[in-house]
């Protein structure tokens, strides 16, 4: 077996070159260690271009081997997209925290990976450089290609960057899960909102529940009933309602389909109130 | 949780004892080198593998080892076929080393290899052919005991592997009288200890057919008898050292004995020492975890309260072959009766075979799953009687001086001032809105007499040694509980020495006296006294001696010899004199303690018992009614252990009782799926993590009791028996509805609010 830790994304993608089919990217690899490991690793975790975070004319680049733990501290993250800072803080243990990483939790494709639930609602959009030296952009909510099966090849092709408009004023948004206890547990239902506001009235939503699909899913029936719309009271029953009339699957392990249907009711509407509070609060100006 | 409040609680009712002394082990683990039964390693070692049935019910037709046999660095390959052993169990002998014709669960051992190493073990172990006939299962306790159910064992008929029904009183005239009958049902999944070591061993064949098994046991004497029945080996060529021990909660009593015998047969046959381990996943498949239990309960009250009856139809699930699960239905069955004034019982009891992982118990052995059910009827009938909880327990609770239903004589006990104590520490008198309360009380026995009616007690030796120090050599096991601080700190009181000043020995068949181990909440009370009784003896040893050597009256007191004429006399210089004096015997003490008259008859009435402990805790939680959600904020728990000899393990006792009594009763629980176990990683059986531990309070009422050494009486056990009680009945104060099923996961508080059929 070889471990090969990159001094550059170039290099990263010249020893995949060179190992024709071989080699495998690793960022954190909390969750890959615990399979069978291929014979040869190229580690991305401290690459200068994987783990820069930064903010540019309104536009969030976040490194894929940001870790979660410094994402969950990091106070352009927490001020410009308080869904993915409340999501990574939540995710495994602090010592997965400290090793984990955003762009392993994306590629690693699990359909209720907590920092990508929250990256879709922001609307992420991966950059991903191949082998053949071609770089695409995609949503997140593109690369699944099944449950746990992304549409990355990780032998040839590299998330380097995830990328989204930070909040500005008259936006918020907001992240939950629920577990059946408090750390290290996969979340029965994981719920992540945008929200805009002008004046109060909700101009643009993205709500995005898991495990629904194999990707975070966004939940558009339910984005509607708050489209241009000044919410009051009576709206959140509502939502909650026409956000449980999601399929979803239930599993011996985890809950029953009914009782995971009533979770993505209450933690949409919880998630989209906790977002649109924030977004009014940040109207103004105020971040 | 642990702080200032407890310290002056302590000294408020001046608690005696040496305070907060710990054993040079505890060090040793704190820093990372104990050493492990899964960090053993021997010369020559080989590594042990076990092919297991993947049929939950199968004849097998035939077994090929020749594949597995040649592969370069196997040792051995065995299966029934190949070795001689006698059927062995804890109650009853329905297991076999290995399968001989058919296997009864998934994981059922079919055969055995030795390798020189991991790998190669595993190698061989694929290579193995076994041909099998699946044969009709059957998963489920009730549809075991229907007459068209499959049979799993010739010898028991109907798959009844243990029965009971008992009458004591009229019961059935109470129920005619009462005012008011509550019934409910409840049911309680396995549960397994998950202690952090998956149990290891090394078997090391003697010369002379004897065997050394290297591995951490709480009963290391009990275990070694049953392996030289099994393996027709007379017991004394067979010898258990145990290394520190990860963790047992009561599943290390007897751990895995098919491991110490087929790790035994292997090393006997290829003459190498041979280690197994288990992995997690087995420890879940293949371990020994608590029976299940199904549980129709029935209570008669008069209207002001007195209870006069209670009825139990009880069905256990013993999985396929039966370990400790009659005992341990037996105390589930019943131990529950005796914390309040009860006079009249009707019990029906049956414990089925099932094509599922064999069962044993877990730290209250059963009393604390079935706490739950009596304790939530409690708070029923209290509802019903528009009576507070806390005032229908005070008014039934047993006191010191009753002979219970079932015959316990309670010499000792503060059940009615811990109700009270738990009581006003929680707030009970100003519970806020929004939270849900509850309270609940426990009983256990200290060192019941389950095992072996006429082993009773327990012994002891106490050696002084040339340098001054004493050695204490038990059989009682210390495996993270604290006895062996707990004899240093009894030996020390009566020596006047400090418990520095202490070895305690224990792990070495061999060596240490013969004893029951770690079960049954004996340490302490039994085992300590013994101790205690040791060092009396050594203590009259010493002062003889010493007065033989000054040639007048000599006294000890707080550690130091004084003659008559006023001179100290060392220790040392007494150990020196009768060493010479004998050629190299050291002055020693030898303690037995044999309780009175601890008895039952056959009905299973009397004192089963020494002493008991009782127990109160009361838990505050906070229910989200939108989904259900737990969050338990607090957990109050007060006991009455008698004298607590060391009040920093008693506080280490209490809040790992509860924690894992939390883990019961909220997160853990194994599932089925057609007889394979869903759920046998840690990732999936879900034990609580830190931070889902609540604020833990600790109060201790000190009764003194007349049996345990210096008045004081178990903890270990007692802890986990009132916690699942309380925090049932504070889940149902704020659902506003009782939750019957065990855990009490959010699903199934939020199906019993919205009036669903999920919580049974």
């Amino acid at each position: 077996m070889s471990y090969i830790i990159a001094s550059d994304l170039n290099q990263a993608l010249q020893i995949l070159r060179d190992s024709k089919g071989q080699a495998r990217v690793i960022a954190g690899a909390t969750d890959l260690f615990l399979q069978t490991l291929p014979a040869e690793l190229v580690d991305l975790a401290g690459l200068y271009e994987t783990t820069q975070l930064e903010e540019t004319g309104g536009l969030l680049s976040i490194g894929s081997a940001v870790t979660h733990a410094s994402a969950a501290r990091s106070l352009l993250i927490r001020s410009q997209a308080a869904a993915l800072a409340e999501a990574c803080a939540m995710i495994g243990s602090p010592q997965v925290r400290n090793i984990g990483t955003i762009g392993g939790n994306v590629a690693n494709a699990a359909p209720a990976a907590d920092a990508a639930v929250a990256l879709v609602a922001l609307g992420a959009k991966a950059v991903i450089t191949d082998i053949a030296g071609q770089t695409r952009v995609e949503a997140v909510e593109e690369l699944y290609a099944g449950y746990n099966r992304s549409t990355i090849d990780s032998s040839s092709e590299i998330i380097g960057r995830l990328l989204f408009k930070s909040c500005a004023a008259g936006e918020g948004s907001a992240f939950m899960r629920f577990a059946p206890r408090r750390a290290l547990a996969l979340p029965l239902v994981n719920a992540a909102a945008r929200v805009r506001v002008s004046g109060r009235r909700i101009e643009a939503v993205r709500l995005v529940a898991a495990p629904v699909k194999p990707a975070p899913t966004r939940l558009f029936e339910t984005e509607a009933l708050l489209q241009e719309v000044i919410p009051g009271p009576e709206i959140w029953p509502k939502v909650e309602e026409a956000a449980a009339e999601v399929e979803v699957r239930g599993s011996m392990l985890r809950c029953s389909e009914q009782y995971r249907r009533h979770l993505v009711g209450t933690l949409a509407g919880r998630v989209l109130k906790e977002a649109y509070q924030r977004a009014c609060a940040a109207e103004g100006g105020e971040t | 949780m642990w702080g200032k409040k407890q310290e002056q609680n302590r000294s408020e009712r001046n608690i005696s004892g040496c305070g907060s002394y710990q054993s040079p082990e505890v060090w040793a683990k704190v820093t990372g080198k104990a050493v492990y039964g899964i960090d053993l390693e021997f010369p020559g070692m080989l590594y042990g593998k076990i092919l297991r049935s993947p049929h939950p019910h199968a004849r097998i037709k035939g077994i090929d080892l020749s594949a597995a046999r040649a592969i370069p660095g196997v040792r051995a390959v065995l299966s029934a076929q190949d070795v001689h052993c006698n059927p062995y169990g804890i109650v009853v002998d329905d297991e076999m080393p290995l399968a001989v014709d058919r296997v009864r669960y998934i994981g059922d051992e079919v055969a055995v290899v030795a390798a020189v190493d991991q790998k190669t073990a595993e190698r061989a172990m694929a290579a193995i052919k076994v041909e099998y006939e699946p044969l009709p299962a059957v998963f489920n306790p009730v549809g075991a005991l229907d007459e068209q159910a499959p049979q799993l064992h010739e010898d028991f008929p109907g798959n009844v592997a243990w029965e009971r029904d008992l009458i004591r009183g009229d019961p059935d005239t109470a129920f005619r009288e009462a005012d008011l009958v509550v019934e409910d049902s409840f049911s309680m999944p396995s549960v397994h200890p998950a202690y952090l070591e998956p149990i290891a061993c090394v078997a090391v064949s003697e010369y002379g057919n004897g065997v050394t098994l290297h591995t951490a046991l709480q009963s290391p004497d009990l275990v070694r008898d049953i392996i030289s029945r099994a393996l027709n080996l007379s017991s004394s060529l067979v010898r258990v050292i145990g290394p520190v021990m990860g963790g047992g909660f009561g599943g290390r009593v007897f751990g895995n004995l098919k491991l110490y015998i087929l790790s035994s047969l292997l090393s006997m046959h290829t003459g190498f020492p041979v280690k197994m381990q288990l992995t997690r996943e087995e420890e879940f498949t293949v371990g020994r975890p608590m029976i299940a239990a199904e549980i129709n309960l029935k209570m008669a009250l008069r209207r002001d309260g007195t209870i006069l009856a209670r009825e139990s139809e009880i069905i256990t699930d013993n999985g396929a072959y039966s370990a400790q699960a009659p005992w341990v239905s037996k105390t589930f069955s019943e131990r529950n009766d005796s914390v309040y004034r009860i006079p009249n019982i009707k019990t029906r009891a049956r414990l089925a075979y099932t094509n599922k992982v064999p069962t044993a118990q877990y730290r209250a052995y059963g009393n604390q799953s079935a706490n739950f059910a009596c304790e939530s009827l409690m708070d029923q009938a209290a509802k019903r009687l528009n009576m507070d909880p806390l005032e229908l327990r005070l008014k039934n609770c047993t006191q010191a001086g009753d002979t219970t239903v079932h015959g316990l004589e309670i010499k000792s006990c503060a059940l009615t001032k811990c109700l009270q104590r738990a009581a006003s520490e929680i707030g009970w008198d100003q519970r806020k809105s929004g939270r849900g309360y509850g309270i609940s009380s426990g009983i256990h026995a200290n060192g019941s007499l389950v095992a072996n009616k006429n082993f009773r007690g327990a012994s002891a030796r106490v050696t002084l040694e040339l340098d001054g120090r004493v050695n204490v050599f038990t059989g009682e096991q210390d495996y993270g509980q604290g006895a062996h601080a707990a004899f240093a700190c009894i030996a020390g009181r009566v020596l006047g020495l400090e418990p520095d000043q202490i070895t305690v020995y224990s792990r070495d068949s061999l060596v240490t006296p013969f004893s029951q181990g770690a079960l049954a909440m004996r340490q302490t009370t039994v085992g300590g006294r013994a101790v205690q009784v040791a060092a009396q003896e050594l203590q009259k040893a010493i002062i003889q001696k010493a007065s033989e050597i000054s040639g007048e009256p000599v006294s000890l007191e707080n550690g130091l010899l004084k003659n008559a004429s006023g001179r100290l006399i060392e220790l040392t210089e007494v150990a020196t004199g009768y060493h010479h004096q004998t050629s190299g015997l050291n002055l020693v003490g030898e303690g037995k303690y044999v309780p009175p008259a601890s008895d039952y008859d056959e009905t299973s009435y009397g004192n089963i018992s020494v002493a008991y402990s009782f127990a109160a805790h009361a838990a505050e939680v906070e229910i989200d009614k939108k989904t259900g959600a737990i969050t338990v904020h607090r957990i109050v728990a007060v006991h009455d252990s008698g004298h607590i000899v060391n009040l920093l393990t008693s506080r280490g006792q209490v809040y790992g009782g509860v924690t894992q009594g939390l883990g019961m009763g909220c997160y853990e629980g194994y599932l089925f799926e057609g007889g394979r176990v869903a759920n046998s990683s840690l990732a999936d059986y879900r034990i609580p993590t830190a931070l889902d531990v609540p604020a833990i309070d600790q109060v201790f009422i000190e009764t003194e009791d007349p049996e345990g050494p210096f008045g004081s009486k178990g903890l270990g056990e007692i802890v986990m028996v009132p916690v699942l009680g309380a925090i049932g009945n504070a889940v149902a104060d704020a659902a506003g509805v009782p939750v019957t099923a065990l855990p009490l996961t959010a699903e199934k508080v939020y199906q019993a609010m919205s009036g669903g059929e999920c919580s049974k």
